[in-house]
């Protein structure tokens, strides 16, 4: 390599090397300290993002393929940095690390890039035929409601395009260019999304579809119905069978298809799976577009006198009902009314067992349905709760002779309980408007914000209440924005609240003229509480109500994104490169990116450690820091980190030769206050760290000891610092670098370990967390291990973080042995926020007085 | 101060970064392709240090231009602008000489940092190959 003029392994050999020049000396110098830095930068990028990789794979927030595939590849790339760096560095060592990196990267790839495998099978295949056994072939809605026909229960008839049509209607250019549309959309624009979905629609609706396919539909047609019948067509999506993930509502059905309008009617529900709804509950899911693929059911239309939407149980239950009634919504005619929000509905509540309906809630004089019909449909839904083995949600039509179809069963989305609080006369404040049905419990507090058309849904604010007129589906991207949703007209049993109970966003719909009464009473300003549970509307903030916030699961548990984050973590962020003295520590035992980054970084810093006694080079030796403060300190220069004039010779610095600034910074930390000594331990402290050393040779007391007298080693330039130390059984490193070019700054602190047992070694790490988030430090933490970062923030705010480092870094030493106390803890951490104020101030009041001494006197 | 050579076939992406650059006190050349960029560079390499360049672009692509142009002129540190759906691309990249990467749409403020360190180290070996000679 150009970088080096001089066959450095020369300077390796046995022989008395030729003496260098101070300059040829210099130059090799200074070329391996930027590569260390530029190693050092690697590092810190990949250990970020890989840090930021596991917040998105334990956290509760959506993502997305595409975001992952970005943190990846920069993990990628700084890991192929820090090797390459290093093999410059170490000069022929190490080569098979590249073999590593490769075998890894080429792992990652299949798993990053996997499709579903999709069963092949005949375009067309009759809905008598179909059972969950055909869910690949004909898509979850579809295989289900074949399932109810051989139950016995009564469905409609009809065919159904299979996903072996669809993908030959979308033939290699349109989906080409759909994917291309599908990458430009950022689901977080929604007038972007909106934009994107239409030209993606239109595409659709614009394709013909293959005239052999177009054959063999109207050959079904025929034969499955009368020339002038009427069907409707429906959507049935592969890839929805996973728990909990309703995709309720989210694509078209369209109804009275003649045999006419057949092809449009299909193109419109192969259409939807681009539609705003779609994208953004996918997205939200993790769903990746290439998970979906749409089937259509082609079903006669049922000429329905009233139609609804069963629930075999409650959703909304408290822990005392279980959920053991039936709740049962009824409109007149079709029931799109019902589903879509835009009808009132009759309610009526069943007991299933003796059946007895326990409460109508009507809309009209009379009840739309009679006992009978009520009974019927009670026993169908037992049916099906008891063979899928799950509550349902049941669409279902009577036809104007009375007889019963079931349109659809879905499993019911359940919500979780919440703690039950006590309203009426023992709320403290009175709500501004009490009423309308609960379709999602919770409560939540923002501002009131009112959407009327999809143009406004761009600027509706993330954590703002939406209010609606009516709950339609197309309201479903701003779930994923809104912490609640209350709207005049609608029902429980709506797409809009099934989806607003999985998102455990609170939802109050059919609540009248709430808007209106909002705004008599100027309340429609400012922040509100909507506690959907009590069906209440309180002004500001209403903590007694908020008790009733979600804490949800992660939307993504078990989507296919999820997955395949999960199977590719497993090669990136394990870390099986613990011990730097293990004989297990070499290239060959690196099985994840994580152990190559681990593996490089202590490398390096041995090379550069080794450098000045390789090479005779004492500016690069380590010297010993002469001070009162305990443990052995030792200084590496790597630059210009002392004052000049320091001897070559010299094997000795005090503070003041240092000027290096966060060092120093450092320095100041750990010699603000003297170190109090290890503290009381008790018995039982002591007998867990004979059990841990009992558990762990490497902690027995002769290997230990080694290791508590461990040099701790400070590596330094002008701007760079880097202090590894070695506090008894623990680990702590800090590393800084600072620039007068913010976005090149930055500060890391990791801490690992303890003689304790693991839980007192975790609340040692807790406690280290609360204070340094309390400084502005971005905190990660799993188990004992600890690490805290800041970037691109100005010098000075830098310096004052890297000595409150430098002070815990010495006094939370050996602390894990008294953490099992709650109180010991408090005392621990009202004493650190203590002394770090007074540190910091002390700070302070020098710089000022420096300030004031330095300006011209007047 | 040695100039920046912008090479994208996306002209608004050329002009915006210009103008960018240029306020921060860079000078910069444009090229739409691969072709003006290597017919720039027979004329203007000396006077070059950081190439800005996109994997994307219609006829020779981004990594295939970097080879040629590293062929001829291997002081110059090339920085490699890529897209979600060229991610994987950017890693050969890498292998085969990049600098380093930046994600489209562009952080400037990354942008910047990145040139920065092209140019340390593009002048760290201008300074090192000089004194072999």
């Amino acid at each position: 390599m150009a970088l080096f003029p001089i066959n450095l392994k020369d300077f390796f050999s046995l022989e008395k090397p030729e003496p260098l020049s101070g300059e040829e000396l210099q130059t090799i110098f200074q070329n391996r300290y930027q590569l260390f830095r530029r190693l050092l930068t690697a590092n810190n990028n990949a250990l970020q993002a890989m840090a930021e990789l596991e917040r998105m794979y334990y956290g509760n927030s959506s993502y997305r393929m595409a975001e992952i595939n970005s943190k990846i590849t920069a993990i990628q790339i700084n890991v192929y940095k820090m090797v390459n760096s290093l093999l410059e560095m170490a000069e022929g060592k190490y080569t098979g690390l590249e073999t590593i990196l490769d075998q890894i990267s080429h792992s990652l790839e299949p798993i990053l890039n996997q499709k579903p495998e999709r069963q092949q099978g005949p375009f067309i295949m009759p809905l008598s035929e179909v059972s969950l056994e055909e869910r690949e072939l004909v898509g979850e809605k579809m295989a289900r409601l074949g399932e109810v026909g051989r139950l016995g229960l009564p469905i409609p008839t009809g065919f159904i395009l299979t996903a072996s049509a669809t993908q030959e209607f979308l033939n290699t250019e349109l989906i080409d260019e759909i994917n291309r549309q599908l990458q430009i959309i950022d689901p977080e624009n929604l007038d972007g999304l909106y934009a994107g979905c239409h030209t993606m629609q239109e595409l659709v609706r614009d394709t013909a579809i293959p005239s052999s396919l177009m054959e063999e539909i109207y050959a079904s047609f025929d034969l499955f119905f009368k020339k002038d019948q009427k069907i409707a067509t429906r959507s049935s999506a592969l890839g929805e069978d996973s728990a909990g993930v309703s995709f309720a509502g989210l694509y078209a059905t369209v109804l009275n298809v003649g045999r006419k309008e057949l092809a449009a009617g299909i193109r419109e529900v192969i259409a939807s799976k681009y539609c705003p709804r779609a994208i953004a509950y996918r997205r939200r899911r993790g769903y990746r577009h290439v998970d979906i693929e749409m089937c259509v059911g082609c079903v006669a239309m049922v000429n329905a006198a009233v139609s609804g939407v069963l629930y075999t149980r409650n959703p909304n239950a408290t822990q005392e009902d279980k959920g053991e009634e039936m709740r049962c919504n009824a409109v007149e005619g079709i029931g799109r009314g019902v589903v879509d929000g835009t009808r009132d509905a009759d309610l009526y509540i069943l007991r299933q067992e003796p059946f007895s309906v326990m409460e109508r809630r009507l809309t009209g004089e009379h009840p739309l349905l009679k006992e009978a019909q009520l009974q019927e449909l009670s026993a169908a839904g037992r049916k099906l709760e008891k063979h899928f083995a799950a509550p349902q949600d049941v669409e279902w039509s009577f036809d104007h002779d009375g007889h019963l179809f079931i349109l659809q069963s879905r499993p019911l989305q359940m919500q979780e309980h919440h703690e039950v609080v006590e309203t009426g006369n023992n709320h403290p404040a009175a709500p501004l408007y009490h009423g309308g049905i609960t379709a999602s419990d919770g409560a939540c507090c923002g501002r009131l914000v009112r959407v009327d058309k999809a143009k406004q849904a761009g600027a509706f604010p993330a954590d703002a209440i939406l209010y609606v007129e009516y709950p339609l589906p197309e309201w479903a991207p701003l779930l994923n924005r809104a912490a609640g949703i209350f709207s005049s007209g609608g029902n429980e049993a709506g797409h809009l609240a099934t989806v607003s109970r999985e998102f455990g966003i609170p939802a109050l719909f059919g609540c009248g003229d709430v808007w209106k009464k909002l705004e008599e009473k100027h309340a429609t300003e400012g922040e509100f509480t909507l506690d959907a549970t009590a069906r209440s509307i309180y002004p500001g903030r209403d903590e007694i109500a908020l008790r009733r916030q979600h804490v949800m699961p992660s939307p993504m548990t078990g989507s296919p994104v999820q997955l395949i984050l999960s199977e590719a973590l497993q090669l990136i962020t394990p870390l099986n490169l613990n011990d730097p003295d293990s004989i297990r520590f070499k290239s060959t035992f690196c099985e994840t990116l994580h152990d190559i980054t681990r593996f490089c970084h202590e490398k390096s810093v041995v090379v550069m450690f080794n450098f000045g006694n390789s090479h005779h080079f004492p500016q690069a030796a380590a010297k010993r820091l002469t001070a009162d403060v305990p443990l052995e300190w030792w200084v590496i220069n790597l630059a210009d980190g002392l004052r000049e004039g320091i001897g070559k010779e010299k094997k000795t610095v005090s503070i003041e030769d240092v000027v290096s600034v966060p060092m120093l910074a450092i320095w100041r930390g750990i010699a603000a206050f003297p170190w109090e000594g290890p503290p009381p331990v008790s018995i039982r402290g002591l007998g867990s760290i004979i059990f841990q050393s009992t558990m762990r040779p490497e902690l027995s007391p002769d290997v230990a000891a080694t290791k508590l007298n461990a040099r701790n080693f400070f590596l330094i330039s002008k701007y760079f610092c880097n202090l590894g130390v070695r506090l008894g059984y623990h680990y702590a490193m800090i590393e800084a670098w600072l620039s007068e070019l913010r976005t090149e700054s930055y500060l890391t602190f990791r801490f690992k370990g303890g003689a304790a047992d693991m839980q007192r070694k975790a609340v040692r790490a807790r406690l280290l967390a609360d204070i340094l988030e309390r400084w502005d430090f971005s905190v990660e933490l799993r188990g004992d291990a600890l690490l805290a970062r800041i970037k691109k923030m100005p010098m000075d705010f830098l310096e004052d973080r890297l000595m409150i480092l430098g002070y815990l870094s010495l006094h939370a030493r050996q602390l894990d042995m008294v953490m099992d106390r709650g109180e010991t803890v408090e005392k621990y951490r009202q004493k650190f926020l203590r002394e770090i104020d007074e540190m910091l101030a002390r700070e302070k009041m020098k710089k000022e007085t420096n300030n004031e001494k330095d300006s011209p006197r007047r | 101060m040695k100039k920046i050579l912008l090479v994208d076939d996306e002209q608004e992406f050329r002009e915006i970064s210009g103008k960018f650059l240029a306020h921060r006190g860079f000078d910069t050349l444009q090229a739409d392709g691969c072709a003006t960029a290597l017919d720039l560079l027979a004329k203007e390499a000396n006077n070059v240090d950081v190439i800005i360049m996109d994997v994307s672009m219609p006829g020779k692509d981004g990594i295939a231009c970097m080879a040629e142009v590293k062929a001829t002129w291997p002081q110059l540190e090339v920085i490699i602008l890529t897209g979600h759906a060229s991610l994987s691309v950017s890693i050969t990249g890498m292998k085969q000489g990049a600098f380093d990467y930046c994600m489209k749409p562009v952080d400037y403020d990354e942008l910047l940092e990145k040139i920065a360190l092209a140019r340390e180290k593009a002048a760290r070996e201008e300074l090192t190959s000089e004194s072999i000679e």
